[in-house]
C-alpha cells in the first residue's frame, strides 16, 4: 500500500528560529570533521575559534529572532520567550566556560587528556602526561551538548525533550572522563554520571508512557488539554508527572536524586565542572519550568506539596552536607545542590499571579547563579601545586597572602553565594523568594532563608580559612591564568556585582520574555 | 484480507491465540529478566536478556506493532547483544569478580525497595488501566503499521528524529575517545632504530635469564642466582612485585620423596 | 506616614556614603601603594563625610516642618529591585533620626579614626586596617540612611562583615578568628530573624519601604504586628548583643581598641536601638512587643552590670558595661513615647563617653604593654594626666553624676521605667535603678584599681618584670581625641538633652510627656544619686588599697558572674553539647587548616552532616539505591497527596 502523497503533510519549519542551535550542531560536526581531517597541531586553534565563533554566531541569532513566539518543527520545539532567553544564557554560559575549557597556560596541553584510550597509571599513561598537546574532542562535544540544552529548554513535546536530553547528557557522560589529572578518579565520575543518568532517563521515558497512556498525546498542550477534557484514571497522569519529575529533577541536582553531583564534580576535569554546574541547571530548570508551567500547570496545586517537599529536602541537605566537606569542589556541589533548591522555590510560585513572576525570577537566578559559580570554578583551576589543582580545603589556607587579588575574588564570590546583599546572589535569591511569597509559599520562603544561613557557614569557613590564617609550607601557589581565564573571571565576577547592584535591565528582560507559548 | 485490515481487526479484541503466545511467553520473558540480574556467569546474563528481549518482540508483534516487534529482535538481539557478547569474550569472562556484595544491606534494601516500587507501580497500573478503554490503535495503523510511523517520523516528530544523528556521532566519537589509541608519527620506529636501540651501552642485547625455578622452588619470583651466587635480578619479570617468599614457596619441589 | 522628596542641597546625600566607600575601595585595591599616606586618607574621607552630615544637618533643619508629617528629605536613587508586586528602590531618607545617627558615626568616628593612626603605628597591617574602618563608616551610614528595610538590611550585613573582618584583624590569634566566627554566627542569627521580619512584611503590606510600612500597621491584625515586632527585636538582639544573644560582643575585644570603640561601644551595637526606633509605629502599636523589648532591656542590663562587676580584664569590663548600657536604651525604645528620644539621647551620650573610656583604656594598654589586667595596674594617674583626667570625666559621666552627660540621659530613662503603667513600672524601674548602682560599682573599681591606689605592675608575662614597664603618656595624635570625648562626656549632656529630645520627638509622632504616676522626678534624682553614690562609695572602700592580683575564691554570686552568668555554659548546655554528641559520629573533617566548629548550633549542624555524609559512600550501586527509593517516596508521595 502507498500512502498517497497529500496524507503526508510536512511540517514547516522555521530555520531562521532555530538557527542558534542548528548553528551549534553544524559547528560540532564539523568539528568531528576537524578532528579527523586536520593535523594534530593544527586542531587546537581551528577548534577553538571555530567553538567561539559559532557561539557567539548562535548568540547573534538568538538576539536576532528575540521577538519570535511561535511553535515550530510540526508543534515539536517552542521558540517563545522563557526558550530564547534561556538560548541566549546558555550560548553566553557556555561561552565563558569555553573560555575555561580551552586554557591552556596553567599547565602544559591544558586541563584535558591527551589521548583518553591509554590505561590510566600506566607507563604510556606517564609519558602521554608529559605531552604538551592534548584531545580537542571536547569542542565539539561541548557544542554538542549546548545545541542538546538549547533543545531541551525549547523541546515542546515529551519526545523531543528526550531526545534532547539524551543529546546533550552523552557529551557530559565523555567530558567527565577526560581530565589530564587523576584519571581514574575523572573516569569513575563519568561512569557514574554514565549509569545513574541511564537510571534516571529510564524513569524520564517511563513516565513519558503513562502520560501518553493518559492523555493519547505527548504535546505540551494537547496534555493541558487533556489533563481537562480526558476521562481515564488520574492516576496514570499523576504516575507520569511523578516518575517524569524524577528524570528532571536527576538533572537539577535535587535531593533525593543528587548523590551523584559531589563526585562527579569532583572527579570531572574543573572547567567541565564549570560548564555542568551552570549549564546543566539552566536546562534542566529550563526544560522543568516549561513541562511543569505548559503542560501540567491544572495539576501545579497537587505538585506542589511534593516539588515542594523536595525543594526543602534539597535545600536542607545541600546546605548542611556543605558544612562538613573538605574539599572546594565537593563543597560548591554541595551548594550547587542547595542553590537547586532555591530555584525549586522559584519553579513553585506556578499558578496565578505568580506564574508569571515565579518563571522570571527563575530565570534570573539561573543567569546570576551560572556567572557566579563559572568564576567560582574558575579560580579553583588557578590554585594548583605540582600534582595539579589543590581542591583540599586544608591546602587553602592562606592563599590571601599568596594572592590577595584571586583570594579576594574568590571571597566575593563566596558572598555572592551566600546572599549578601549587592551581590547577585542576594537580588536573585530576593527575586525567587519574592515571588514565591507572592504565590502564598511562606514555608518554603522560612526554610529558604533558615538554610541559606547555614549555607553561610560553609562559605564563611573558606574565606576565614584563605585570609585568617598563615599560609603553610603546603599552601600551593596561584598560577597567573592566562587570557583566556583572566576573561572568563573577569566576566563571571563583572556579571555577579552587576547583578547585585543594578539588576534591573535583566529583571526587565526576563520578565517580558517571561510567557509560554502553549 | 490486507495486511492494515487483519490490522485494524485485531486492535480491537483479544483472540485465543494471542492469549495462549501471551500466557506462555510472560514466565519466559519474567525468568530472563530475573535469571539476567541473578546470573553469576556475564554471558549467562546476556543470553538471558536475548530470552527476555525475543519475548518482547513477540508481544509486540501481538499488539499489532509488527515493525518495532521487527526492530526489536534485529536491533537487539541480532545487534546489541552480539555486541554485548563479542566484547565479554574479548575481555574474557571472570565470574570471580564482584559479586561478594561488601555493602552490609545494600541487598536487602535493593530487593525490598526494587520490589516495592515494582508493586507500587504495578497496583497503580492495574487501577488506572482497568477502566480504560483502547482506542486509536486503528486509527493509528489505518494505512500501515510502517507508513504510520514513517509519516510521524517525518512529520511530527522529524526533528527529533534529525537531532538523534548528534547523538549518534557522539556516541561514536566517544567510541573513538575512549578507545582509538593514535600512534604519532614520531612514536613509530623502524628497524634501525630498534636495532641501534638493542645495542645501545647500557643495554643488555641477548635474552634475559630464566627465573630460578631451577631445584630450590617452583615460584617464578625466585631471581635466578649468578655465577657468583648473587641473585639476578632481571630474572624476574618487572610486573612480579619483590617480596619474600613463603614457606611453600620456597620449600623443596616434592621430587625427594 | 509620608517623606517629602529631597531637593536642593539633600539632593546629594548619597556623598555621605560614596565618599567613605571610595577610600575604602582606594586602600584595599591599591595594595602596598597606598601604605605610607592611606591611613590619612581614611581620616580625611571621614573628616569629610562628618563636615557634608554638618552642612546636610543644616539644610534639614532649614526645612519647613510640613503638616501631618516631619522635616525629612526622601533621596530615591534608583530601581534596585522590581520583581512583580515588589518594588524596592535604592533611595536614601535623611531626618532627624538618620541626621542624629550621621553626626554620631562620623563625629565619633572621625576621632577615632584619628586615634587609630596613632594607635596602629606599628602595625604592618595598618592601610588594610583603615580599608575596612571605612567600609564599616559607609556601611554604618547606609544602615541609617536608607529609607526601607532592604537597604537597612544592606548596611546591617556590611557593618557585620567589617565588623568581622575587625574582630579577627589579628588573625595570628586563634582566639581573634574564634571571636570573629562567633560574632558573624550570632549576628546571622539575629539577621535570619530581620530577614524574615522583611519577609512577613512583604506578605502582609507587599512593600519593605519605611513610610508604606508604617503607613500600613494600623491596618494589620494585631498578631501580624506582633511577630513583625519579636523579628525586629530578634535582629536588633544579634546586632546590639543583648540577651539572648549576649555573648559575642565582650569575646569580640579581641579586635584592636579603636575598634572596640567604634563598633563594639558607639555605633555598630547601638544599631539594634535605631532599629527598634525607627520602627516604632510598629512597636507603639503593640503593647505586647513593647513588653518584650523593655524585658529584654531590663534584664540585659542587669545581668551586664553584674557580670561587669566579677571581670578584670579591662576592656571585657567596658564590654559588658556597653551590654548593659545598651539594655538601658532597649529599655527606653521599649518603654515608647518621649522615651524613645531619651534612649537615643542615651545613645548619644554613651558614644561619647563609651568611646572616651575605650580609647581611655586603649590608652593606658599602650602605655602597659599590652596588660588589660585592671589588678596589675595602680597608681597611673600620676603617669598618664591627660588620660586620667578624661577617663575620669567619662567615668563620672556613666556614672550619672551631674552635670555630666549620663546625668542627663541615664535618669530620665530610670525614671520613665518607674512611670510605665502599673506593677511592671515598679520592676522595671528598681531594674533600672539597680543596675545604675552596679554601674556606679564596677566602673569605680575600674577607675580605682586602674589610676590610683599601690602599683601592682608585677607582669608575669613580661620578661624582666615590673622594671621593664614605663608607663608613658600617649603621643598626640591619641590624646587629641581623648581631650575632644572627655569634653563630650563633660558637656554633651547638658547642652544636648532638650534640643535633642525637641529635634527627634517628630519622629515618633510627637508623644505627650507623661506624668509621673508612681515616682516624682525629683525622687528618682535623689534615690538615683543616692544608690550611684553607695555603689561607688563602696567601691572606693574596698579597692582603694589595691587587690590581691590573682582570682580569689568567692561565693556564689561572684563566681556566677565570673563565668558570665553561665550564659556560655547554657549556650553549651542547650546547643554545643547535643550538637557535640552528634558530632561524634563525625571524623575531625578539619585537619590542621580548618577550625573546629565554634559554636553550638554550628556544632549541631555539622553533627547532622557527618552523619548524612556517611550515605555519600562513593559506590554507584548505593546511589542508584537511593535514587530508587526517592523515586519511591516521590511516587508514592505525589499519589498520596493527590488521591488521598
Amino acid at each position: 500500500m502507498i500512502l498517497t502523497q497529500e496524507a503526508l503533510k510536512l511540517p514547516q519549519i522555521n530555520y531562521v528560529a532555530l538557527s542558534p542551535m542548528l548553528i551549534l550542531f553544524g559547528a560540532a560536526t564539523v568539528g568531528v570533521l576537524v578532528e579527523a581531517f586536520a593535523g594534530r597541531g593544527r586542531r587546537y586553534p581551528v577548534q577553538l575559534g571555530l567553538s567561539l565563533v559559532s557561539l557567539v554566531a548562535a548568540l547573534v541569532m538568538v538576539v536576532r529572532v528575540a521577538h519570535t513566539r511561535e511553535l515550530t518543527a510540526g508543534g515539536a520545539v517552542a521558540v517563545d520567550g522563557p526558550a530564547l532567553f534561556l538560548e541566549g544564557t546558555l550560548a553566553v554560559l557556555g561561552i565563558v566556560a569555553l573560555l575555561l575549557v580551552a586554557e591552556r597556560s596553567l599547565e602544559p596541553g591544558g586541563p584535558f587528556v591527551a589521548v583518553a584510550a591509554v590505561t590510566a597509571g600506566t607507563e604510556a599513561d606517564r609519558v602521554q602526561a608529559q605531552r604538551r598537546d592534548a584531545g580537542t574532542e571536547v569542542y565539539p562535544l561541548l557544542l554538542f551538548a549546548l545545541g542538546g540544552m538549547m533543545l531541551f529548554v525549547s523541546a515542546n513535546d515529551l519526545l523531543t525533550m528526550f531526545v534532547a536530553l539524551e543529546v546533550f547528557s552523552l557529551p557530559l557522560y565523555l567530558m567527565c572522563g577526560l581530565a589530564r589529572r587523576r584519571r581514574l578518579l575523572s573516569q569513575e565520575a563519568a561512569l557514574k554520571y554514565f549509569l545513574l543518568g541511564a537510571f534516571a532517563s529510564a524513569f524520564f521515558l517511563f513516565g513519558i508512557a503513562m502520560i501518553y497512556g493518559y492523555a493519547g498525546q505527548i504535546n505540551f498542550a494537547a496534555i493541558h488539554e487533556a489533563i481537562q477534557s480526558s476521562t481515564n484514571d488520574r492516576i496514570l497522569l499523576y504516575l507520569g508527572l511523578a516518575l517524569l519529575a524524577i528524570g528532571l529533577l536527576f538533572k537539577a541536582a535535587a535531593v533525593p536524586f543528587h548523590v551523584w553531583t559531589p563526585d562527579v564534580y569532583q572527579g570531572a576535569p574543573t572547567p567541565v565542572t564549570a560548564f555542568m554546574a551552570a549549564c546543566t541547571k539552566v536546562a534542566a530548570f529550563g526544560a522543568l519550568l516549561r513541562v511543569i508551567y505548559v503542560a501540567f500547570e491544572r495539576t501545579a496545586w497537587d505538585l506542589r506539596l511534593v516539588i515542594g517537599g523536595i525543594a526543602v529536602l534539597t535545600m536542607v541537605v545541600g546546605s548542611v552536607l556543605a558544612v562538613t566537606q573538605t574539599d572546594i569542589k565537593r563543597l560548591l556541589a554541595y551548594s550547587s545542590i542547595a542553590n537547586a533548591g532555591y530555584l525549586l522555590v522559584g519553579v513553585l510560585a506556578v499558578g496565578g499571579n505568580g506564574n508569571h513572576d515565579g518563571l522570571a525570577s527563575s530565570m534570573f537566578y539561573l543567569v546570576a547563579y551560572g556567572f557566579s559559580v563559572v568564576a567560582a570554578f574558575g579560580v579553583v583551576t588557578l590554585v594548583r601545586d605540582a600534582d595539579g589543582e589543590a581542591t583540599h580545603l586544608s591546602r587553602w589556607a592562606g592563599l590571601g597572602r599568596r594572592s590577595p587579588l584571586y583570594a579576594g575574588l574568590f571571597t566575593f564570590l563566596l558572598l555572592a553565594f551566600a546572599g549578601i546583599p549587592l551581590t547577585s546572589g542576594f537580588t536573585s535569591k530576593f527575586a525567587v523568594f519574592g515571588a514565591a511569597l507572592a504565590s502564598g509559599q511562606a514555608w518554603l520562603v522560612v526554610l529558604g532563608a533558615i538554610t541559606s544561613v547555614i549555607l553561610a557557614f560553609p562559605y564563611l569557613r573558606v574565606v576565614v580559612l584563605v585570609w585568617l590564617s598563615e599560609p603553610g609550607e603546603n599552601t600551593p601557589t596561584v598560577s597567573i591564568p592566562g587570557a583566556l581565564t583572566s576573561a572568563a573571571l573577569a566576566i563571571g565576577a563583572l556579571a555577579t556585582l552587576l547583578l547585585g547592584i543594578a539588576p534591573q535591565p535583566l529583571l526587565d528582560l526576563s520578565s517580558r520574555a517571561a510567557e509560554f507559548v502553549r | 484480507m490486507t495486511s492494515v485490515a487483519i490490522l485494524a481487526e485485531a486492535a480491537g479484541r483479544v483472540g485465543t491465540g494471542e492469549a495462549i503466545t501471551f500466557w506462555v511467553l510472560t514466565p519466559v520473558a519474567l525468568v530472563g529478566a530475573i535469571g539476567m540480574v541473578w546470573a553469576r556467569n556475564a554471558v549467562h546474563s546476556a543470553l538471558f536478556l536475548v530470552l527476555t528481549m525475543l519475548s518482547l518482540g513477540v508481544f509486540y508483534v501481538l499488539q499489532a506493532g509488527p515493525f518495532i516487534g521487527m526492530v526489536q529482535i534485529i536491533v537487539y538481539t541480532g545487534a546489541i547483544i552480539m555486541l554485548f557478547l563479542f566484547v565479554l569474550m574479548l575481555v574474557g569472562r571472570d565470574a570471580s569478580d564482584s559479586l561478594i556484595e561488601t555493602l552490609r544491606g545494600q541487598r536487602t534494601a535493593a530487593i525490598v525497595l526494587g520490589v516495592g516500587f515494582a508493586g507500587l507501580i504495578c497496583t497503580m497500573l492495574a487501577r488506572g488501566l482497568t477502566s480504560m478503554a483502547d482506542k486509536g490503535l486503528g486509527a493509528a495503523n489505518k494505512d500501515g503499521n510502517v507508513q504510520g510511523i514513517a509519516a510521524l517520523l517525518f512529520t511530527r516528530y522529524v526533528f527529533a528524529f534529525e537531532v538523534t544523528s548528534a547523538l549518534l556521532i557522539t556516541a561514536a566519537v566517544g567510541a573513538m575517545i575512549l578507545a582509538h589509541v593514535e600512534k604519532r608519527k614520531e612514536d613509530k620506529v623502524n628497524q634501525p632504530a630498534m636495532m641501534r636501540r638493542r645495542f645501545a651501552p647500557g643495554n643488555y642485547p641477548g635474552p634475559k635469564p630464566g627465573p630460578g625455578v631451577f631445584a630450590t622452588s617452583n615460584s617464578v619470583a625466585t631471581p635466578a642466582r649468578l655465577p657468583d651466587g648473587t641473585p639476578a635480578d632481571r630474572s624476574i619479570s618487572p610486573i612480579l612485585p619483590v617480596r619474600e617468599l613463603t614457606a611453600a614457596e620456597a620449600a623443596p619441589k616434592g621430587t625427594e620423596e | 506616614m509620608h517623606y517629602a522628596t529631597a531637593s536642593g542641597t539633600l539632593s546629594s546625600v548619597w556623598l555621605l556614603i560614596a565618599i567613605p566607600l571610595a577610600s575604602a575601595a582606594i586602600l584595599l585595591l591599591l595594595g602596598r601603594r597606598a601604605d605610607r599616606w592611606g591611613h590619612w586618607l581614611g581620616v580625611g574621607s571621614v573628616f569629610v563625610a562628618f563636615i557634608l552630615g554638618l552642612v546636610y544637618f543644616f539644610a534639614l533643619r532649614g526645612l519647613p516642618a510640613g503638616p501631618g508629617s516631619y522635616r525629612g528629605a526622601d533621596r530615591t536613587l534608583f530601581t534596585f529591585l522590581d520583581v512583580g508586586k515588589l518594588k524596592v528602590t535604592f533611595g536614601l531618607l535623611f531626618d532627624p533620626l538618620s541626621a542624629i545617627f550621621v553626626l554620631l558615626i562620623t563625629g565619633v568616628g572621625f576621632l577615632i579614626h584619628l586615634y587609630a593612626v596613632g594607635y596602629m603605628a606599628d602595625d604592618p597591617g595598618r592601610r588594610r586596617f583603615f580599608g575596612y574602618f571605612n567600609l564599616f563608616v559607609a556601611a554604618m551610614l547606609t544602615l541609617v540612611l536608607g529609607d526601607n528595610y532592604l537597604i537597612t538590611f544592606i548596611g546591617w550585613e556590611g557593618v557585620g562583615l567589617a565588623s568581622y573582618l575587625l574582630i579577627a584583624f589579628w588573625f595570628d590569634r586563634p582566639s581573634a578568628t574564634t571571636a570573629g566566627k562567633k560574632a558573624f554566627i550570632m549576628n546571622r542569627v539575629g539577621d535570619v530573624g530581620l530577614l524574615t521580619a522583611m519577609f512577613l512584611m512583604f506578605a502582609a503590606f507587599g512593600s519593605v519601604s519605611f513610610s508604606d510600612v508604617f503607613g500600613a500597621v494600623g491596618r494589620a491584625g494585631s498578631t501580624t504586628v506582633l511577630m513583625l515586632g519579636l523579628l525586629l527585636l530578634l535582629g536588633a538582639c544579634g546586632k546590639s548583643g543583648q540577651f539572648p544573644l549576649q555573648a559575642w560582643l565582650p569575646d569580640a575585644m579581641e579586635g584592636p581598641t579603636p575598634v572596640s570603640a567604634l563598633i563594639h561601644a558607639a555605633t555598630m551595637v547601638t544599631a539594634g536601638v535605631y532599629l527598634i526606633a525607627r520602627s516604632n509605629p510598629i512597636f507603639s502599636a503593640n503593647l505586647a512587643a513593647q513588653t518584650v523589648v523593655v524585658a529584654v532591656g531590663a534584664f540585659t542590663l542587669m545581668i551586664g552590670a553584674i557580670i561587669g562587676c566579677a571581670k578584670d580584664d579591662i576592656k571585657r569590663v567596658l564590654a559588658w558595661s556597653t551590654v548593659s548600657q545598651i539594655g538601658y536604651m532597649f529599655l527606653g525604645v521599649g518603654l515608647g513615647g518621649v522615651a524613645y528620644a531619651l534612649a537615643l539621647i542615651h545613645l548619644l551620650a554613651h558614644g561619647f563617653f563609651k568611646a572616651g573610656l575605650f580609647l581611655g583604656a586603649g590608652s593606658v594598654m599602650h602605655a602597659m604593654n599590652d596588660q588589660t589586667d585592671i589588678r596589675r595596674f595602680g597608681g597611673l594617674w600620676r603617669y598618664m594626666r591627660i588620660t586620667w583626667v578624661t577617663f575620669g570625666l567619662a567615668w563620672l559621666a556613666i556614672l550619672g553624676i551631674p552635670p555630666l552627660s549620663g546625668f542627663f540621659s541615664k535618669d530620665p530613662i530610670i525614671e520613665a521605667a518607674f512611670n510605665r503603667a502599673g506593677w511592671s513600672g515598679w520592676l522595671f524601674g528598681t531594674a533600672a535603678l539597680v543596675g545604675a548602682g552596679l554601674t556606679a560599682f564596677y566602673m569605680t573599681r575600674l577607675f580605682v584599681l586602674t589610676f590610683h591606689g599601690p602599683k601592682r605592675w608585677t607582669d608575669a608575662e613580661t620578661p624582666g618584670g615590673p622594671a621593664a614597664v614605663h608607663p608613658h603618656e600617649s603621643p598626640p595624635v591619641m590624646t587629641v581625641p581623648l581631650i575632644l570625648l572627655g569634653i563630650g562626656s563633660l558637656a554633651a549632656g547638658a547642652l544636648m538633652a532638650t534640643p535633642v529630645k525637641d529635634w527627634l520627638l517628630p519622629v515618633f509622632n510627637n508623644p505627650a510627656e507623661e506624668t509621673a504616676s508612681h515616682l516624682s522626678t525629683l525622687t528618682v534624682t535623689l534615690l538615683t544619686l543616692l544608690v550611684v553614690l553607695v555603689g561607688a562609695g563602696v567601691a572606693v572602700a574596698l579597692f582603694r588599697t589595691g587587690t590581691e592580683l590573682v582570682e580569689q575564691p568567692a561565693g556564689p554570686v561572684v563566681t556566677a558572674a565570673r563565668r558570665n552568668l553561665y550564659g556560655d555554659a547554657v549556650n553549651e548546655a542547650l546547643f554545643e553539647k547535643p550538637g557535640l554528641y552528634l558530632t561524634r559520629a563525625l571524623v575531625y573533617l578539619d585537619g590542621k587548616g580548618i577550625d573546629g566548629l565554634v559554636n553550638g548550633l554550628a556544632a549541631a549542624v555539622g553533627g547532622g552532616s557527618g552523619r548524612l555524609r556517611r550515605t555519600q559512600t562513593g559506590f554507584v550501586r548505593t546511589y542508584a539505591l537511593s535514587m530508587l527509593g526517592g523515586a519511591l517516596l516521590v511516587v508514592a508521595a505525589m499519589l498520596v497527596v493527590t488521591l488521598g
